[in-house]
């Protein structure tokens, strides 16, 4: 009894070496293949000196610039070759990059990528159901319903900003009364959960907590009953009507929701707020608020995990900002000063953070080893090799 | 204005009248008739409107209900009921479902009233819209009207609510048709109608809130009047409404209220019914009414003037001859023939000369015998004097012959004295008689009337002034403006010494003689006065009479003379005297003398026989 359990045990054990074998060895990273990227931008130039027409495609040029350009050197110095180079380019539709063989840091698995451009997020999302593309990425509001329709999402820590930066030393800029209600009316709850399907967090500060650690010191929560009193406080001094026009990014589909959820809580607090594109290269101007606007909403992507150094990169990208809040914003470098000159940023109601937002990207079954970058990195594409390509 | 023009004027105001009254009974009727029924035709196309309205009304509940029964939503429903039903998933889930079912608005809302997914406003999810759960039977409201929330503002839908019940708790369907533009568009209406929608979602009127099926209405303001009395007390109303000055402009419009289910005004459906055919008709009806009136009072004025022209033409006649008479024709006639009034006028008026000339020419038969009676009475006691005187000296001689012969040759001589003093008497006063009988036609020539007057005064100067006799004193008033007139200066002159001649006799105690000129018009004035007794009214009536005199030796022939003298220059002569006063003569004298007067037939005659 004891020697046929032992016999039966014996082949059980060898049928499941057997049978894990093979897993094993196909989980190895293998050489070859082409990974089908598609993006919405369109590039036309890969020459970063060429200014983009658009945040997306700012972003686009700068990850292609990352696989065929090393600027890991000094800064100043000739950028060294990628791990990819350019086969194909066909400007505005088509690049092929092909795996450097030569790049000192090892060869890329995949033998190419291919990139086409133009593709909407609806049309990615679609080609990537279909199996049409290996990587993509995907409006953070379309992130839940994507995964829920079994697209294989990746999504990377909460490292952008969205938030509304108000024109500030104009005649019509609005008031910091004004900018007050309007943080009271927020309900940042609605625009997590709603807008962006629960992808990203609710922002009060400036630096999201696993960044900073003091995120939860600045409040997030509306308080619709004060920002409706704090409109009739504003009425019965002198404006009897507050109109108010709320810019966002025309290619940006969340920035729009969010910002027309912005006009709701407004509206309900006793602001006419209305909310309209702004078109073309305006948008790229993420720090100022183009003319015919009193706010806009912005996005501000950490390029650290470091929270003195995301603050500092910050403050250079919105000096009036930073002049707004110059007498706490020092040079030391502590978590304590970094909560203050949060802080004085965030208590000028100059800008109003809404959410922090998370990267998310699409990916094909096929595509093995990526992994999401974190704040100043690139796509790490040239560690990514897909699944049954040749060992 | 002439009889004829008056009879003419009569009935062409009368026709005018006429016709004037009928075309205003028949336009008065025609706008009536039009009015009726083109208030029938709009009161059908309204009643047709609010058919199509509550077809609509129909169709969205039909639909949805569609979406209630639909899986997706019941899933909804379920999940919701929950205790961890996440709403989240389905905020953006009614776009989709009011696009497949063809509704402008959709409204997923959760048991409290919280909208889950909004296909009008996406960005609404989240919040309340409260009078959805409140206490009613959707089941049985059927469609309703009521302000939305969108995006771009307020504004109205025709909406219907279906409940989904799940356990004990219930998801509300809220969907309906945008009343807009599309909406007016899409309402099937006849032509010459179109429907405008007024959304009342302010106080006042205001002209951003008149929604038009086409172009922007141009001049929104004018519908301020009939909205404001919407807005005052809701009630289905028509005004009309002239946009040009052309009447054909014209548009009725017939205002509905929109009421919620609260009974509140929340729009007003404006159904304009445009007037221009009716009043193109109209027009056309009125130009050709005008057409056929002014042909009608024009040949009515010619018929008028032509009846005027027949009735009149007897009574010009009838005129033409009292003229003539008034002339001195009294031999006129009028030829009209006719039995009526005017023909019987015409008769009688011939008949009236007729009388007139015989009862004249007898009048002055019976004149000329009597002054033919007063001649031969005058001329006996004329006659008569010398007379007696003769015989009693022709009895003288012969008495002397036969009683006293010796005296004879004396009383012979003294006798034959005698006789030849009275015959020479009696020749003068034949002479007298004679001269009276042959006095001339005036030969016309300038003359200076106040020359004439110089003259006779200077001839009576001696006799005026004479010794033994109390003094007569001229005064002479003469205006020496005074025009020349055509006369006959002899004629004159004799006239005015018998006047002076007769003021000397007056004044046999004395006085003044004044003598008068002046013009007038072209008529010169001469004025005789005296200061004498005067004469009695009975005088002064008959003291031109030919022969009548007052004086004892007079013949009764010096005024005579005057009054023929001043007749034959076409003037005229009378007496004004006070007894006790004096007696003044006043002559006027024309410029020119008329024609000669016309002689009567008869009188002719019987100057012609003598």
């Amino acid at each position: 009894m004891s020697r046929r359990l032992a016999a039966n045990s014996l082949l059980l054990a060898l049928a499941l070496v057997l049978a894990v074998l093979p897993a094993k060895t196909a989980r190895r990273p293998g050489y070859g293949g082409t990974l089908r990227i598609e993006i919405g931008a369109v590039i036309h130039s890969l020459d970063l000196s060429v200014a983009a027409v658009s945040p997306e495609e700012a972003a686009a040029k700068l990850e292609i610039d990352s696989l065929i350009n090393d600027r890991s050197g000094a800064p100043a110095a000739q950028p060294a070759a990628g791990p990819f180079r350019i086969s194909a380019w066909e400007p505005g539709k088509r690049l092929t990059l092909a795996a450097n063989g030569d790049f000192p840091k090892g060869r890329p698995f995949v033998d190419a990528i291919d990139f086409t451009m133009g593709k909407s997020a609806k049309d990615r999302l679609l080609d990537l159901e279909l199996d049409k593309t290996d990587f993509i990425r995907i409006p953070a509001d379309q992130a839940r319903s994507a995964a829920e329709s079994g697209v294989r999402v990746n999504t990377s820590q909460p490292d952008e900003l969205l938030a509304i930066l108000f024109a500030t030393g104009g005649s019509n800029a609005p008031s910091s009364p004004v900018r007050q209600a309007i943080a009271q009316a927020l309900d940042r709850g609605a625009i997590v959960n709603f807008v962006l399907q629960k992808t990203g967090e609710p922002a009060g500060g400036l630096l999201p907590q696993w960044s900073s650690g003091t995120a939860f010191l600045f409040s997030a929560s509306s308080a619709p009953a004060g920002a409706v009193q704090q409109v009739k406080e504003i009425r019965a001094q002198n404006q009897p009507s507050i109109r108010l026009l709320l810019g966002y990014d025309s290619g940006d589909s969340v920035e729009q929701r969010v910002a027309e959820r912005i006009v709701v809580d407004a509206r309900e607090a006793g602001i006419a707020m209305t909310a309209g594109p702004i078109q073309g290269t305006s948008a790229l101007g993420a720090a100022t608020v183009p003319p015919g606007f009193d706010a806009r909403i912005i996005r501000w992507r950490m390029p650290s995990p470091r929270p003195d150094a995301a603050l500092a990169n910050f403050l250079a990208a919105f000096p009036g900002l930073a002049q707004a809040a110059a007498d706490a914003c020092g040079p030391a470098n502590s978590a304590e000063r970094i909560y203050r000159c949060e802080r004085a940023i965030v208590d000028t109601r100059e800008i109003i953070p809404l959410a922090f937002l998370p990267q998310v990207y699409g990916l094909s079954a096929r595509m093995r080893d990526w992994q999401a970058p974190g704040p100043g990195e690139t796509w790490p594409l040239a560690d990514v090799w897909l699944d049954g390509a040749p060992q | 204005m002439t009889f004829r023009a008056k009879l003419f004027w009569v009935f062409t105001l009368a026709l005018l009248l006429s016709v004037g009254l009928v075309a205003a009974g028949v336009t008065v009727a025609t706008r009536r008739a039009f009015d009726d029924l083109n208030r029938e035709h709009s009161d059908a196309l309204v009643a047709q409107f609010q058919r199509e309205f509550d077809r609509r009304g129909e169709e969205v509940v039909d639909r949805v209900k569609a979406i209630a029964s639909e899986e997706a939503t019941i899933h909804m429903a379920v999940d919701l009921s929950l205790p961890k039903g996440d709403a989240s998933v389905y905020v953006y889930d009614a776009r989709g479902v009011s696009q497949s079912h063809q509704l402008d608005f959709l409204d997923f809302v959760n048991s409290d009233g919280t909208i889950i997914s909004s296909a009008e406003w996406p960005a609404h999810f989240n919040s309340k819209m409260n009078w959805v759960i409140q206490p009613e039977d959707w089941a049985s409201t059927g469609s309703f009207l009521t302000k939305m929330d969108t995006q771009d503002g307020p504004t109205l839908g025709l909406m219907a609510v279906t409940q989904v019940p799940v356990a004990d708790k219930a998801i509300y369907i809220v969907g309906g048709e945008r009343l807009d533009k599309g909406f007016l568009s899409s309402l099937v209406l006849p032509p010459g109608m179109r429907a405008l929608l007024y959304l009342n979602l302010d106080q006042g009127f205001q002209a951003n809130d008149l929604v038009s099926a086409g172009t922007p209405e141009n001049e929104p303001e004018r519908f301020t009047s009939l909205i404001e009395k919407e807005q005052a007390s809701p009630q289905p109303r028509t005004e009309k409404i002239q946009w040009t000055f052309d009447p054909a402009s014209a548009e009725e419009i017939h205002a509905l209220p929109l009421v919620g289910r609260q009974k509140e005004l929340l729009g007003v459906l404006l159904v304009g019914n445009s007037l221009r055919n009716v009043v193109l008709l109209e027009r056309r009806i009125r130009y050709l009414a005008l057409i056929v009136a002014g042909i009608g009072l024009l040949l009515g004025a010619l018929l008028s003037w032509w009846a005027a022209a027949r009735v009149t033409r007897p009574v010009t006649k009838l005129v033409t001859a009292a003229q003539e008479v008034a002339e001195g024709n009294w031999s006129a006639h009028v030829d009209v023939r006719g039995r009526d009034e005017v023909g019987r006028l015409a008769r009688s008026f011939n008949q009236m000369t007729h009388q007139l000339i015989e009862q004249r020419e007898r009048l002055i038969q019976a004149e000329r015998v009597a002054a033919w009676r007063e001649v031969a009475r005058r001329l006996a006691h004329e006659l008569k004097n010398p007379l007696f005187p003769l015989q009693t000296t022709v009895e003288n001689m012969q008495r002397a012959k036969d009683k006293n012969p010796e005296l004879f040759d004396e009383v012979f001589r003294e006798s034959t004295r005698i006789l030849l003093t009275e015959i020479e008497n009696l020749k003068s006063i034949v002479g007298r008689f004679s001269d009276f009988s042959k006095m001339p036609q005036p030969e016309f020539a300038a003359v200076n009337v106040n020359d004439v007057v110089r003259d006779v005064v200077k001839l009576f100067e001696a006799q005026l002034g004479a010794v033994g006799r109390p003094p007569i004193t001229p005064e002479l008033h003469l205006d020496e403006e005074l025009p020349a007139i055509q006369a006959d200066a002899t004629m004159l002159h004799r006239a005015m010494e018998n006047l002076v001649l007769n003021a000397m006799d007056a004044m046999p105690a004395g006085g003044v003689l004044m003598l008068r000129t002046a013009h007038k018009d072209g008529t010169v004035l001469v004025e005789v006065s005296d200061t004498g007794g005067g004469l009695t009214p009975e005088e002064s009536e008959r003291i031109f009479t030919p022969y009548y005199t007052t004086k004892q030796h007079g013949t009764g022939l010096g005024l005579a003379i005057v009054q023929a003298v001043v007749s034959d220059h076409g003037g005229r002569i009378s007496v004004e005297s006070e007894s006790g006063v004096g007696t003044s003569f006043h002559i006027e004298l024309p410029s020119h003398p008329p024609r000669r007067p016309q002689k009567f037939p008869m009188l002719l005659k019987q100057e012609e026989e003598a």
